[in-house]
């Protein structure tokens, strides 16, 4: 991929909580229209690693530097979020603008309307009467996503389990939405998954997290039957199915590849 | 019953009082932190009996307690091992056995000392009246301006951080709106009915209410109403308003719990 000035970077980075580093010497560029998916399995720091990067955790050394006004926004694992405050779908959608406007800003028409532009590009027009608490775990996924895109502008999109609770189709509809989402308008994604099938046709580069080791390439470098099979502790097979890279865990025989 | 003076300053300070009580105990609610109030109301208690010792303002020294307290609490990382609960469990012990250790120590406290610690809503003054409407005021006003940015840092802080929105900031500005509540409040009504006023009318309104409007219009209702429906009782069954006023919200928050579950039910 031919890059021009990454848009965030992360220099020797030593990473983790109170002193005690997860990772240590952690280099990292992340480019406009790159999609980064960080991988790794349960316990191997990535929710540390993604802190880290959004700011919201102090590197013990090193940095990370973002482009003056880089725009990001995030969105979060659902299962983090409190839902005891009786909010509607669309009064979610609408934080996402909020977050970006001044503090004593009311909503207009405006924010409404590309509130309800937002989580209609995401099919879920429909619920923005509906209590967020209310929701299934797939549809509150959608509407956490159609908050991060109901902001004017979006530099970096960073999702955290984008597709956790939802069912079959509606993460191949949601993948497939984050793919054109990077093509027109070009947004730049970093995504954090424990599910290696989402990353491995959506993610233009990788970051394998373990123990302790952080690999950082393309995911043909990266992601290696071998390497996998040696962290996950089972045999992992890479394939393609109708055209789509697949894995399997387990037998070699389980899928014709 | 109202034509007394001192019933009508009453009046005028419990309709003040739980009123804004009832704004930051929604928010309380909302973050989860219900026992903050307590911690703080106590936090108060301390400030006016260290006041009591050198004769020093009491509303001024709780109010300073009060938001020290709060700001302390929202600033100090809690230890990995525990929970916020135990630390606020550990406030409100420190702070509930402050106030008689400091007074058994170096004073001997007469009514007027555990009216001043404890509240009196039939004693309080024509200028603590003024004082609760003037923090009454600042309250709704903080709430009315401020409302989108508190319920953006409460409901998903970290997504507010990373937009730009400085949330440390906004919730101890949070916090510091409940120190000042629970000051003034705890001076003029003691620290079991402010608690009262911080937890109940938001446990009632959130059984009742589906949006975040409606929850604060019924916990600011029932904040003012049932107080002054304590006032009344005690003043027709000549039992304590504090109390009364306790045991109308207790039942209100009965009657929502069982609205709630007849109208889930149909």
């Amino acid at each position: 991929m031919a890059h021009s000035r990454p848009i965030l970077t992360g220099r020797e980075l030593s990473i983790g909580y109170h002193h005690r580093a997860v990772f240590e010497d952690v280099s990292f560029d992340v480019h406009r229209g790159e999609i980064l998916g960080i991988v790794g399995p349960n316990g191997s720091g990535k929710t540390t690693l993604l802190r880290t990067i959004l700011g919201l955790l102090k590197p013990l050394r090193g940095q990370v530097e973002r482009d003056a006004g880089l725009a990001i926004s995030y969105v979060p694992q659902r299962d983090r979020i409190d839902t005891i405050l009786p909010v509607t779908a669309l009064e979610v959608v609408l934080m996402g603008r909020a977050a970006r406007a001044g503090a004593l800003q009311r909503v207009h028409d405006a924010d409404r309307d590309a509130g309800l532009r937002a989580l209609a590009l995401l099919g879920a027009e429909p619920l923005n009467r509906q209590l967020f608490r209310n929701l299934s775990g797939g549809q509150q996924q959608r509407v956490l996503l159609a908050r991060a895109l109901a902001a004017d502008h979006t530099d970096l999109l960073v999702l955290d389990e984008p597709t956790a609770g939802m069912d079959a189709a509606s993460e191949a509809s949601t993948l497939e939405f984050l793919r054109d989402l990077n093509r027109n308008p070009g947004v730049t994604m970093l995504i954090v998954t424990h599910m290696l099938p989402i990353v491995l046709n959506l993610a233009t580069s990788i970051m394998l997290l373990g123990s302790r080791t952080v690999l950082h390439g393309t995911v043909d470098d990266v992601l290696r039957e071998e390497r996998l099979s040696e962290l996950y502790g089972v045999p992992v097979h890479l394939g393609i199915v109708a055209g789509q890279r697949t894995l399997v865990v387990g037998r070699r025989n389980a899928i014709d590849v | 019953m109202f034509e007394p003076v001192f019933m009508r300053l009453a009046l005028i300070a419990s309709v003040a009082t739980g009123a804004s009580l009832g704004i930051i105990g929604v928010y309380l609610a909302f973050r989860r932190v219900v026992f903050l109030g307590l911690v703080l109301a106590n936090a108060a208690t301390v400030g006016a009996a260290v006041a009591e010792v050198f004769d020093w303002s009491p509303e001024i020294t709780s109010t300073v307690a009060a938001v020290a307290v709060a700001l302390g609490l929202g600033l100090v990382q809690r230890p990995r091992r525990v929970s916020s609960e135990s630390v606020m469990g550990w406030a409100y012990a420190a702070a509930s056995s402050a106030p008689v250790l400091i007074l058994a120590a170096v004073a001997a406290p007469d009514a007027d000392t555990l009216h001043m610690l404890f509240g009196n809503l039939l004693a309080v003054s024509s200028s603590h009246t003024v004082g609760l409407v003037i923090v009454a005021v600042v309250i709704g006003l903080a709430h009315v301006l401020f409302s989108r940015r508190f319920l953006l840092v409460t409901f998903d802080a970290e997504a507010a951080q990373v937009a730009g929105v400085n949330a440390r900031l906004w919730s101890l500005g949070l916090n510091l709106l409940v120190g000042v509540a629970a000051a003034a409040a705890v001076h003029e009504i003691g620290a079991l009915l402010t608690f009262s006023l911080l937890t109940l009318p938001a446990m009632t309104a959130l059984l009742v209410t589906a949006s975040v409007r409606a929850t604060f219009a019924v916990a600011v209702v029932l904040g003012a109403l049932l107080p002054c429906l304590g006032l009344a009782t005690s003043f027709y069954l000549d039992l304590p308003a504090g109390p009364a006023s306790v045991a109308l919200l207790s039942i209100s928050v009965l009657a929502a719990a069982a609205l709630g579950s007849s109208s889930s039910s149909g």
